[in-house]
């Protein structure tokens, strides 16, 4: 136990766990849009086979939820290096609320995607709110890559 | 506190933290990492599977093809195996003056953070691919000409464990232990 405690050395905890956050979280959010429209695509496909390939939509919005986490994810971790640049309390603290950001607002958005697309897949109405959707979840992304940036 | 000079602020927590071990956590990432993958595994297959089975008591042909959403539940699980075997080979011993050293405690937190990524990204996406994999199979059972479309859904799906992985590997390259003493 070293007799100066800066409480520096578990700031990595919760860089790392930021990381882990943002990746989990959105890709709940990217699952749940997932389904739920997959669900409503193949239940409406029963009776209109036609309209299928155009309702892939809310699944692609979703699936690039995933992606903002990843991309979240990485940047944080490869950005926790003390050996190249010291790594104090507030950039920990700093990364994990990078990576709630992103990862918290993937899942709202992709839970968000997941209803909107279900119910607007079985009515054919679904491409402009999709699109908000997916636009809200890229802000906040950019919100969430600020903050890791501020170390 | 017997004479420890504390430089600005540091709550308790700090102090819980710094006092486990590194060791406890890698091995929590590990069976994380491992566990709940299969767990996400075996969700998805019985959602899909019970699905199937019964849409093919009316609809036999659709068995064979319908396996495939099986087989993208169960690679969840394989991801999850290679990514908790990575992690274990990152696992070194360190002498004991060197347990509580900043940076083998870092390596102690990537381990376990990237074990929670790959377990957790691997659930969801077990359950998901199990979801997709049910509604095609029921689709499939009423009109073939879905099943191919499904499948593309189930891909995105499926692309989820992917991520997991990725960053799960990348992390668990800042496992980096401090070097033995000569």
């Amino acid at each position: 136990m070293p007799s100066t405690f800066s409480g520096d050395e578990t700031a990595p905890f919760f860089g790392f766990l930021g990381a882990a956050a943002a990746l989990v979280f959105s890709c709940m959010g990217a699952a749940y849009g997932t389904a739920k429209s997959g669900v409503g695509v193949a239940s409406m496909g029963v009776m209109r086979p036609e309209l299928v390939m155009k309702s892939i939509v809310p699944v692609v919005m979703a699936g690039v939820l995933g992606i903002y986490g990843l991309i979240i994810a990485v940047i944080i971790s490869t950005g926790i290096n003390p050996k190249a640049k010291s790594y104090y309390l507030f950039d920990g603290y700093a990364h994990l609320s990078s990576g709630l950001a992103c990862g918290l607002a993937g899942l709202s958005a992709g839970m968000a995607i997941g209803i909107v697309g279900d119910a607007g897949v079985r009515h054919h109405s679904f491409v402009f709110k999709i699109g908000m959707l997916g636009i809200t979840s890229m802000e906040t992304d950019l919100i969430a890559l600020i903050s890791c940036t501020q170390t | 506190m017997s004479g420890s000079v504390m430089l600005g602020e540091s709550s308790s927590w700090s102090r819980a933290l710094v006092n486990i071990s590194p060791y406890t956590f890698s091995a929590i990432g590990i069976a994380v990492a491992i566990g709940v993958s299969v767990l996400g595994a075996a969700w998805g297959i019985y959602i899909t599977g019970s699905s199937l089975i019964g849409a093919a008591i009316k609809a036999p042909r659709i068995t064979s093809k319908n396996l495939i959403s099986v087989i993208f539940c169960e690679a969840v699980a394989i991801y999850g195996v290679i990514v908790a075997i990575i992690l274990q080979t990152k696992l070194e011993s360190v002498p004991a003056s060197q347990i509580y050293a900043p940076e083998s405690l870092r390596a102690g937190y990537a381990i376990f953070a990237s074990g929670i990524i790959v377990g957790f990204a691997n659930l969801v996406c077990g359950l998901c691919v199990g979801i997709i994999g049910s509604s095609c199979a029921l689709s499939d059972a009423q009109n073939s000409s879905l099943f191919v479309k499904i499948l593309v859904i189930e891909i995105f799906g499926s692309a989820l464990g992917l991520f997991g992985v990725i960053v799960g590997i990348i992390m668990s390259a800042q496992a980096s232990w401090p070097a033995k003493p000569v």
